[in-house]
């Protein structure tokens, strides 16, 4: 119930503030420009480059929803309010995720209409690729979410939460590169790290279980990360 | 109620309290008066679990602060030094969700927030956005917050910062209301407000108490020497000052001239020596205009015992 009423607390926060908004509306004329762009050009009827490029989008879009989760309440001491309740950090945290999560959700149901057109027009159109991809994009994003609520933890500073949530998903996008950089078990290594290489299968149309614990596991090491660093701002 | 034993406290290798060992009754009301940086919000902070102590443990209501800081925290309202809002929710739906957190079933939770945004004039604002209101409306929503779930120990990081004087003068009289079922500590750096609603004061200092005591045995054992300000008309030619001069225990101050009279402060270390020198005083024809004894007050207690601990520092 606890972790309810922090989720509906920070829903209310987001559409509250106009970051929300700004991010929805920037997010669906970009994705709605590459839908329009890539089809016209290529004219083959697969959403697998307007969902690769909107996953790329929306690590870029997702820093500036998780910024404000942990930062904001440092900075107005609400912290204070939440650690001196009857509430665990891990409830807290637990909750914010949620609230951003369903906010990420709301936003892949609006860009549901894509395929839909595309269903309209195309006779014989694959629509496995597209399941399995939303369901990557889905995870990806509980992904995002869950490293940017993780550095938002960090600092009082929003600023700096959403420069490091930046560094950091990026990092993890590119480690695949280390692959061919290194040609052996270091390499292979980061290169598993890497959640383009793991989200490009799901674009494929493959939904391999490893790739879908990998994550879940990522999730919840961030979501676990975070609740450690809130517990230890008390120690400081 | 509240217990704390031998609590020290350090930030880094800067000594915030000092081995402080404290206890609070059910029932009272406690007044933690300090400097700023004295220590009384990490004091504070301690007791409502926000921070544990360096060494030395801490109990309220039975469970300590640190094995048991679940139980504590039910127990506990808490008004920090600055209020604890979001300036986005209107004031009902941050009561409401202050409720949520502080486990209240919904029915007990509307009866809850229509009680304390009475107790505090509220009612008409529940509908307003936080950010909008004024400092003082903000206060009062601090401390409806604290105490929306009916705690048992209420602990009020300065709770009259920031209003006008009609207001402190209401939230006092709450805060004095609430001692009735509540155990109440609070902190201030403003002396009036302990002598008026505090039991009990402890003055702390640089971490460290100096000294626990009721406002009145401290005013009554500081050892101010007892002193009265006196307006005082001399007959024509009256060597006034004389008289006083003969007197050993007396001594006077800040003597000012008033037209025909003289105003000055005057102090006896004995007591029974002020009707001897009355006597001799309207004797030679002096005429008393006026006679007001000068209390000791918190303040002169306050700065005695805090300044002494600096000589202590500096030997």
């Amino acid at each position: 119930m606890k972790i309810l009423a922090i989720m509906k607390k920070e829903l209310q926060a987001f559409f509250f503030s106009p970051i929300a908004y700004i991010v929805f509306s920037s997010f669906l004329a970009i994705v709605g420009y590459l839908f329009w762009v890539i089809l016209v050009t290529s004219k083959i009827a697969t959403l697998e480059p307007m969902l690769y490029n909107a996953a790329f989008i929306l690590m870029l879009a997702s820093p500036v929803l998780t910024m404000r989760l942990v930062s904001e309440e440092k900075k107005s001491k609400t912290i204070e309010l939440l650690l001196t309740s009857p509430i665990s950090p891990f409830q807290i945290i637990v909750g914010k995720f949620l609230a951003c999560f369903v906010l990420y959700l709301v936003l892949m149901i609006l860009t549901l209409q894509y395929p839909l057109i595309l269903s309209m027009y195309s006779k014989d159109f694959d629509v496995g690729p597209i399941y399995s991809g939303y369901l990557g994009l889905v995870l990806l994003g509980a992904a995002y979410i869950s490293f940017g609520l993780f550095a938002s933890t960090l600092t009082e500073n929003q600023i700096i939460a959403a420069m490091v949530s930046f560094g950091g998903l990026i990092l993890f996008w590119i480690f695949g590169w280390a692959r061919h950089a290194f040609e052996n078990d270091f390499g292979e290594l980061l290169g598993n790290l890497s959640l383009f290489d793991r989200y490009a299968e799901f674009l494929r149309g493959i939904v391999d279980s490893g790739n879908v614990i990998f994550f879940v596991v990522f999730t919840m090491t961030w979501l676990f990360l975070a609740t450690r660093v809130l517990e230890s701002d008390r120690w400081r | 109620m509240i217990e704390m034993h031998n609590i020290t406290k350090y930030y880094d290798n800067f000594r915030a309290l000092n081995d402080i060992t404290l206890t609070v009754e059910r029932g009272e009301i406690l007044g933690l008066l300090g400097p700023n940086g004295a220590g009384k919000t990490t004091a504070m902070r301690i007791l409502t679990c926000f921070l544990p102590a360096s060494s030395g443990s801490a109990t309220v209501a039975g469970y300590d602060v640190f094995e048991d800081s679940l139980e504590v925290r039910r127990r506990l309202g808490y008004l920090p030094e600055t209020p604890p809002l979001y300036p986005e929710m209107t004031v009902k739906a941050y009561l409401n969700f202050i409720g949520e957190i502080r486990e209240l079933p919904g029915n007990l939770r509307e009866r809850r927030i229509d009680y304390v945004a009475d107790r505090l004039g509220l009612i008409e604002n529940l509908g307003r956005v936080i950010g909008t209101l004024s400092k003082g409306y903000r206060q009062r929503v601090g401390l409806a917050q604290a105490l929306l779930h009916n705690p048992e120990v209420l602990i009020l990081d300065e709770p009259t910062v920031g209003l006008d004087p009609n207001q402190i003068i209401e939230i006092r009289g709450l805060i004095k209301d609430l001692a009735k079922d509540h155990t109440i500590v609070l902190s201030t750096h403003i002396l009036p407000e302990v002598s008026m609603t505090c039991g009990r004061v402890v003055i702390i200092n640089e971490g460290e108490i100096v000294a626990v005591d009721s406002v009145a045995n401290l005013e009554k054992n500081a050892k101010v020497s007892p002193s009265w300000k006196i307006v005082l008309k001399p007959a024509a030619g009256q060597q006034w000052r004389d008289s006083i001069d003969r007197c050993d225990s007396a001594h006077i101050s800040d003597i000012k001239e008033l037209g025909d009279a003289f105003e000055f402060k005057l102090e006896l270390t004995r007591n029974d020596m002020f009707d001897e020198l009355f006597t001799s005083l309207t004797g030679g024809g002096a005429v008393f205009r006026e006679i007001s004894p000068a209390r000791a007050t918190l303040e002169d207690i306050f700065l005695k015992l805090t300044s002494s601990e600096e000589r202590k520092e500096e030997e």
